[in-house]
C-alpha cells in the first residue's frame, strides 16, 4: 500500500485512531475509575471524571464478598483440562485426516466440516438430557468432556499437519517408527506454533465461558468466573446499590486476560493468519 | 495378508476416535435428537414424551413472539455484521500505512476481543444506567434528550449491538490487516500507471483481492451473531418487552425458564436450518465470486 506523507493527512489519521482508542478503552478506563469511587460519588451528576478520593480498599471488599478465587481457579481448572485433551484428540484426529489412507477419510472430513455450519448453543438442549442421562449434570467430568472436541482446532491442526511433508511419515516408518512416535515425536514439534495457539485460543475462550457452563454447573461452589461474577452483579443490587464494588469484581476479572492477551499478542494475533489460511484447505 | 488389511483400516478409525466419539455424543447425538424433540411435546419431568407430529411448528408459525424474535434476529445479526466489516476494514486501511504507534493502536483496538463478555457486559449496564450512566453524561453534553437504553424497548437493541460491534471491530480489523498485507504491491503500481485514482485502485484491485476475507468474516460473524447469548444475557435478559429476545433467547426461555421442550427444540431445528442454508449459500457463493 502506498503511504501518504502528507502532513495533514497524517495529522488526520493519527486524529482518528487517538478517538478510536479513546472509546474502545473508555469501558476500562471508567470500570476503574468507578470501582475506585465512594457509593454517593458514582451517582454524582455530571460524573467526576477521576475519583476525588481512590478508594483502593473497594478491591479488598469485593474481592471478600463472594469466593472469587474460587471461581477463578475453577475456570483455570477445567479450562486447562480441556486445552490438554483438545491437544490430544486434535493431534490424532488431524493426523489422520492429513497422513494416513483409509475409506471413511471423506465422510469423517465431511462431518467435522458440517461441525462448522451448525450452532453449537443450538444444541445445548439436547446435550443437557444427555449430560442428564449419564449423571454428569453438575460435576467438571460433564463439562470438560462435552467441551473437550473443537472443530476450529481439529482443522488448524490438520492444516499445520498439511504442510509437513508426508516423505517424513514415511522416512518414520521405514525406522519402524509407530504412527503415534511419528505423531508426536516428528510431526507435532514441526507444528508446535499451531498448537501454541490452540492452547492460547481455547484457553481464553473455556476461561470466559459462560452459556454451557452455566447450564451445566448448578451448586455455587462450582461456578466457573463468568458465572460467578454474573450471580454477584445479580445479588450484589445489580439494579441499584454496589455498583464500585461490582466494577471493582469486574475489573480483576479482566484484569488477568488483558495481561495475558499483552503477553501473547504475537501468538493470539498469528491465530488470525492460521484461521484464514485453514479456510482455504 | 486378510488381517493386515483390516489392520490398515482400522488403525486411522482408532485415531480418530477421542475426537470422533465425544462429537457423536455430545454433538451429532444431540443434532439427531433435538430433531426428534421438536415433533413431541414435554416438559422435563413426566416420564413420556408425547408424538404430536408437526404441532410444534404450526403452533410456531401462529405465535407473534416467534416473528418477533425472527425480526430481532435479523436486525441483530446484520446490525453487528456490517458495522463490524466495515469498520473493521476501514481502521485497517488506515492502519496498514506506515505510521507512528501502529503496533501500540492495533493491541489497543484488539484488546476488547478476549475479555469475557459477561464482565465487560456488566460493566457496559453501568455506562447504559439512565441516571448516572455515562452514555447519558455525554448526550447531555451534545444538549440532545436522555435515553432509558437498555430500559426503553426502542433503544435496547442498539444497546446490545453497541457491545457487541466494539467488543469485535477490532477481531476483524487483524484479519484485514493480514489480508491487506497480501495485496501485491506491484498490482498496485500496475493500477496507479494506468491511471487508477486511490478510490478506483481500491474498487477495482483491493476490495477483489481480500473479498475471501470478507466472506469469512461475514460468515463467521454472522453464525456467531446467531448465537449470541452473554451479552443479551447480562444487559437485557431479552427483554424489555421482548425488544432484544433473539430466536436464540427464545429458545433458551422456552427451554430452561418453561420447560417447552418440544417449542424449544422446534426453535432449535429452525435455527440449525437457517446456519446451514446460510453456509451453503455462502460457499456457492463463495466458489463462483471470490478471487483467489
Amino acid at each position: 500500500m502506498a503511504s501518504n506523507p502528507r502532513p495533514l493527512s497524517r495529522f488526520v489519521k493519527h486524529l482518528i485512531f487517538a478517538v478510536a482508542s479513546l472509546l474502545m478503552a473508555f469501558p476500562f478506563y471508567w470500570m476503574v475509575t468507578s470501582a475506585l469511587k465512594t457509593n454517593d460519588e458514582i451517582w454524582r451528576s455530571p460524573p467526576t471524571l477521576w475519583p476525588e478520593v481512590p478508594l483502593w480498599s473497594n478491591f479488598a471488599d469485593a474481592w471478600a464478598a463472594a469466593p472469587f478465587w474460587k471461581y477463578m481457579s475453577n475456570s483455570i481448572y477445567v479450562a486447562f483440562a480441556i486445552v490438554l485433551i483438545q491437544i490430544f484428540n486434535s493431534g490424532m484426529m488431524a493426523y489422520a485426516l492429513a497422513h494416513m489412507k483409509f475409506r471413511l477419510k471423506g465422510a469423517l472430513s465431511a462431518l467435522v466440516l458440517l461441525g462448522y455450519m451448525v450452532p453449537s448453543t443450538a444444541v445445548y438442549l439436547p446435550g443437557y438430557l444427555v449430560l442428564s442421562k449419564l449423571q454428569l449434570l453438575d460435576t467438571y467430568t460433564g463439562l470438560i468432556i462435552s467441551n473437550c472436541v473443537s472443530v476450529f482446532s481439529i482443522f488448524l491442526i490438520r492444516q499445520a499437519f498439511l504442510q509437513v511433508p508426508h516423505e517424513l511419515v514415511e522416512a518414520g516408518q521405514i525406522d519402524g517408527a509407530s504412527h503415534m512416535r511419528i505423531l508426536w515425536t516428528i510431526i507435532a514439534p514441526i507444528a508446535r506454533s499451531s498448537f501454541a495457539v490452540l492452547a492460547l485460543i481455547t484457553f481464553i475462550d473455556q476461561y470466559n465461558n459462560y452459556f454451557w457452563p452455566m447450564l451445566i454447573t448448578k451448586s455455587p461452589e462450582m461456578m466457573l468466573v463468568s458465572a460467578g461474577l454474573r450471580s454477584f452483579f445479580v445479588e450484589g443490587g445489580a439494579y441499584g446499590l454496589k455498583w464500585p464494588l461490582i466494577m471493582a469484581a469486574s475489573a480483576f476479572t479482566i484484569a488477568p486476560l488483558l495481561i495475558v492477551f499483552v503477553f501473547t499478542q504475537k501468538t493470539i494475533m498469528q491465530s488470525v493468519n492460521m484461521t484464514a489460511g485453514s479456510q482455504k484447505g | 495378508m486378510k488381517g493386515s488389511t483390516w489392520v490398515r483400516e482400522l488403525r486411522p478409525i482408532l485415531f480418530t476416535l477421542p475426537a470422533m466419539i465425544p462429537f457423536t455424543i455430545f454433538w451429532l447425538g444431540p443434532l439427531v435428537y433435538v430433531f426428534y424433540l421438536s415433533f413431541t411435546e414435554w416438559d422435563f419431568m413426566s416420564p413420556d414424551k408425547l408424538f404430536v407430529g408437526l404441532d410444534n411448528y404450526r403452533y410456531l408459525f401462529e405465535n407473534p413472539a416467534f416473528y418477533k424474535a425472527l425480526g430481532v434476529t435479523l436486525f441483530f445479526c446484520i446490525g453487528t455484521v456490517v458495522p463490524v466489516i466495515v469498520i473493521g476494514l476501514g481502521l485497517a486501511l488506515l492502519l496498514n500505512t506506515r505510521m507512528k504507534g501502529r503496533g501500540f493502536y492495533r493491541t489497543l483496538l484488539f484488546s476488547p476481543w478476549v475479555t469475557p463478555t459477561v464482565a465487560v457486559s456488566i460493566v457496559w449496564s453501568w455506562i447504559f444506567e439512565p441516571e448516572a450512566g455515562f452514555a447519558n453524561t455525554v448526550l447531555k453534553f451534545f444538549g440532545l434528550p436522555e435515553l432509558g437504553w437498555l430500559k426503553d424497548p426502542q433503544w435496547a437493541l442498539v444497546g446490545v449491538l453497541i457491545v457487541t460491534i466494539w467488543k469485535l471491530v477490532g477481531w476483524a480489523m487483524i484479519f484485514y490487516m493480514v489480508a491487506l498485507n497480501n495485496v501485491p504491491e506491484d498490482l498496485m503500481e500496475a493500477a496507479d500507471l494506468d491511471g487508477a485514482n486511490r478510490f478506483q485502485r481500491f474498487m477495482r484491485v483491493t476490495l477483489p483481492l481480500i473479498s475471501p476475507t470478507t466472506l469469512f468474516l461475514f460468515v463467521v460473524l454472522m453464525i456467531q451473531s446467531l448465537q449470541a447469548y452473554d451479552q443479551i444475557n447480562v444487559l437485557t435478559q431479552g427483554g424489555p418487552s421482548g425488544s432484544t429476545r433473539t430466536l436464540l433467547y427464545m429458545y433458551y426461555q422456552s427451554a430452561f425458564e418453561s420447560f417447552n421442550i418440544g417449542e424449544a427444540s422446534t426453535v432449535a431445528t429452525i435455527l440449525i436450518i437457517i446456519c446451514m442454508l446460510f453456509s451453503l449459500l455462502t460457499m456457492t457463493v463463495s466458489r463462483k465470486t471470490t478471487h483467489y
